[in-house]
C-alpha cells in the first residue's frame, strides 16, 4: 500500500501542481509543518525541493541547485510561460465579462462551459474575443465556431492544469491553485518590470476608454 | 369614535387588497401608469392616502408608509434604508413614560392604562425597528451584495452599508439605561418596557451589528482583492496593446532566479513490470487476459479478408498438377515403341531413377494404358503380375505390370 508521502512525491516529480482543488488531501497534509520538511528532505537526494506560491496555495517541486542544465530547462520553460501568459490573461477576461458577475476566476471558481457557449454566441464582442484566443499558439484552433473553439480551449487548459474536471459528464470546470500562480507571475512581472499595470487599468477607466 | 375609526380603516384595508395588482405594479415600477387606470380607482386611492402626487405634473407615487409594509413584509431587498432615528423615539418614549407616570400619580387609572398602551406601541416600534435593520443589513451581505453587478459598485455599497452600521452604532449609544431606569423607578410595568424588553433588544442589535461590521470589512476585503485582479489583468492586456513587443527579462538567467520560476521538470517515468513478483500475479494475468482481448478487437487489417471486386469470367480449365508424372509414362509408352522390347514398370523407374511413390507409378501406367483410344492400344500389350493376398483369399495384389509391343 502506498503511503500519502509517496503518493505526493509521486505528483510533485510528475511536475503536478498540489492545490485544495486538485488534490485536498495532499494539500492539508502539506500545510502540517512538520510533512512540508519531511517531503523537502526526500526531494533533496533527485536535487528538488519543495516550493510554494501564492501565499502556500500551490505546492510544486523546485531544483535545489542550479547548474548549466537546470538553467537551461528554466529558461524554455520561461519563455513558454511568458509567451502564454496573454491568452490566458485575455481568457480570464472574457470568462470574467461574460459571466455577468464581474468576479474574476480565481481558485476554486466553477465554469459551465455550456452557459459560457450561450452568451458568447449571442454576444458578437465576445465571439471575436474568443476566436482572437484561440487562434494563439497556446490553442492552436482551426475552428471557426464557437463548440470547437471553446472546447479546444477547455481541453488545452484541463491538460495545463488550470482547470479540473470533476465529473467528465458534465461541462462543469473548477479552477485550480495554478490560476492563483498565473496572477503570481503576473503580479511578480509588474513588479519587477515596473510596468504599473494598475495604474495603467485605473487611468484607462477614469477616461472611460477601456477594452 | 373607535367605530368610525374601524370602519374607516376597514374600507383601506379593502381598497388595498380590491387594487392589490395595481399596487403591486406601482410598488415594482416606482409610479403608476395613469393612462392604463381607470381615473375614478385612482382618484379613491389619492384621497385614501395611498397614492400620492410629490409634485405637479410627476406621476403618481406610493405613499412610503404602505412601501415600508410591502419592503418589509415582503423581505425585499431593494429596501437599503437604515432608521437610525434612535435618538427621538428614546426621547418620546422618556416624556409618555412621564405621562404615565403622573396620570398614575393623580389616580387617573384610564388615562395611565391610554398612555402606557401608547408606550408599549412605541417601545416594540422601535425594536422591531432595531431588528429590521439588521436584517437587511444582513440580506444585503449574505447575497454579497448580488444586486449590482459591477465589482465597482459593491465596493460602493459596502461601504454605503459600512456608514449605516457606524451610525446605526453611534445611535445606539444614546441608550442610557440608568436613565430609562431612574425614569422607570420602581413601577413594574415600566421597568418592564424600558428595562427589560429594550435592553435585550439592544444587547442582541449590538452583538448583531458587530457580526454584520466584521463581514462587511471582509466582504470589502475581497471585493478590493477582485479589483486588484481586475486591474492587473485589464492593465496587461493594454500593456500588451501599447507594446506588443513586450517580453519580460528571461528571469532564468538571472544569478538568482526566483523562486516563483524555479520548477523542476517532471522526472518519473511510468515503472516497468516484475514478471516475478508473485503477488502481482493476479493483476498480471488480468492484464493478459485483457490484452487478448485487446488484440481480437483489434485485428490488423487483413488484406484477403477485405472487399475486394471480383472479375466474373469464364473458368479456364483445371489443370492438375500431374505433368510430371505424365510425361514420365508417356516416355515409358515410347520407350517400349522405341527399343520394342518389353519392359515392366518398376525396371523403367529403376532405370530412370524417377523419385515417384512405384504404387502411384503403376496406378498411373494403367491408368495411362487404358487411356488410349482402342486404335493404339491394339499395339501394346499390358500383362500384369499378380498373386494373391496372402490373408483375404480372392484378393489380388499387382505387383508390377510389363508391357510390351503386340
Amino acid at each position: 500500500m502506498i503511503s500519502e508521502q509517496g503518493r505526493i512525491l509521486e505528483r510533485l516529480l510528475g511536475g503536478d501542481f498540489i492545490c485544495e482543488i486538485s488534490d485536498e488531501d495532499a494539500w492539508r497534509y502539506l500545510q502540517q509543518p512538520g510533512h512540508f520538511e519531511a517531503v523537502d528532505q526526500y526531494l533533496a537526494t533527485l536535487n528538488r525541493s519543495l516550493s510554494t506560491a501564492a501565499e502556500g496555495q500551490v505546492f510544486f517541486a523546485a531544483y535545489r541547485t542550479l547548474g548549466d542544465n537546470e538553467r537551461k530547462v528554466l529558461s524554455t520553460q520561461f519563455q513558454e510561460i511568458a509567451a502564454g501568459l496573454m491568452p490566458l490573461v485575455e481568457w480570464l477576461l472574457l470568462i470574467q465579462q461574460s459571466s455577468g458577475s464581474d468576479v474574476p476566476v480565481t481558485q476554486g471558481s466553477t465554469i459551465r462551459s455550456n452557459e459560457l457557449q450561450t452568451t458568447i454566441e449571442d454576444t458578437p464582442a465576445f465571439k471575436e474575443q474568443l476566436a482572437k484566443i484561440a487562434r494563439y499558439r497556446l490553442f492552436n484552433s482551426n475552428s471557426t465556431e464557437v463548440v470547437g473553439q471553446l472546447n479546444l480551449v477547455f481541453k488545452r487548459l484541463t491538460e495545463l492544469g488550470y482547470l479540473l474536471r470533476p465529473n467528465p459528464d458534465k461541462q462543469i470546470y473548477i479552477a485550480t491553485g495554478k490560476v492563483e500562480y498565473l496572477y503570481e507571475v503576473l503580479r511578480f512581472i509588474d513588479e519587477t518590470e515596473a510596468l504599473s499595470l494598475s495604474e495603467q487599468a485605473e487611468s484607462a477607466i477614469a477616461q472611460g476608454s477601456l477594452l | 369614535m373607535s367605530q368610525s375609526l374601524h370602519q374607516a380603516g376597514v374600507k383601506l384595508l379593502n381598497a388595498l387588497s380590491r387594487n392589490a395588482d395595481l399596487i403591486m405594479q406601482v410598488y415594482l415600477s416606482g409610479s403608476l401608469h395613469e393612462a392604463e387606470a381607470t381615473p375614478g380607482v385612482v382618484e379613491n386611492l389619492k384621497k385614501l392616502g395611498i397614492l400620492w402626487r410629490p409634485e405637479p405634473g410627476a406621476p403618481l407615487r406610493l405613499k412610503k408608509a404602505i412601501r415600508t409594509l410591502l419592503e418589509g413584509s415582503l423581505h425585499d431587498e431593494r429596501n437599503r434604508q437604515i432608521d437610525a432615528n434612535i435618538g427621538s423615539a428614546l426621547a418620546s418614549l422618556k416624556t409618555l413614560a412621564q405621562h404615565y407616570k403622573e396620570a398614575l400619580h393623580h389616580h387617573r387609572y384610564a388615562e395611565g392604562q391610554a398612555h402606557l398602551n401608547d408606550l408599549t406601541e412605541h417601545v416594540y416600534a422601535l425594536t422591531e425597528s432595531l431588528g429590521n435593520n439588521v436584517r437587511v443589513l444582513f440580506s444585503r451581505i449574505n447575497n454579497e451584495f448580488g444586486y449590482v453587478a459591477s465589482i465597482d459598485a459593491k465596493i460602493r455599497e459596502n461601504e454605503l452599508a459600512q456608514n449605516q452600521v457606524s451610525e446605526l452604532l453611534s445611535q445606539l449609544e444614546l441608550f442610557r439605561f440608568d436613565e430609562l431606569s431612574d425614569v422607570a423607578g420602581s413601577n413594574r410595568e415600566l421597568r418592564h418596557l424600558l428595562v427589560v424588553a429594550l435592553q435585550q433588544s439592544f444587547s442582541r442589535c449590538t452583538q448583531e451589528l458587530s457580526i454584520a461590521q466584521s463581514r462587511l470589512l471582509e466582504l470589502l476585503g475581497r471585493f478590493r482583492e477582485f479589483r486588484g485582479r481586475t486591474r492587473l489583468l485589464k492593465g496587461f492586456v493594454l500593456h500588451m496593446e501599447q507594446q506588443p513587443d513586450f517580453m519580460p527579462a528571461n528571469y532564468a538567467n538571472h544569478s538568482q532566479v526566483p523562486l516563483l520560476f524555479n520548477q523542476a521538470r517532471p522526472l518519473l517515468q511510468p515503472a516497468a513490470v516484475d514478471v516475478n513478483r508473485v503477488d502481482h500475479e493476479a493483476e498480471l494475468l488480468e492484464l493478459v487476459g485483457r490484452i487478448k482481448a485487446l488484440h481480437r478487437a483489434d485485428k490488423p487489417r487483413d488484406e484477403q479478408r477485405a472487399a475486394q471486386s471480383i472479375d466474373v469470367e469464364q473458368q479456364g480449365q483445371v489443370e492438375l498438377d500431374d505433368q510430371a508424372i505424365h510425361q514420365a509414362v508417356e516416355s515409358y509408352f515410347c520407350e517400349i515403341i522405341d527399343t520394342g522390347k518389353r519392359l515392366t514398370a518398376l525396371e523403367y523407374l529403376g532405370q530412370q531413377q524417377l523419385e515417384f511413390d512405384p504404387e502411384v507409378w503403376i496406378y498411373q501406367v494403367i491408368g495411362g494404358y487404358q487411356g488410349l483410344n482402342d486404335e493404339e492400344r491394339q499395339y501394346f500389350e499390358l500383362a500384369t503380375e499378380i498373386e494373391d493376398h496372402p490373408i483375404f483369399d480372392g484378393n489380388k495384389i499387382v505387383r508390377d505390370v510389363e508391357l510390351g509391343l503386340r
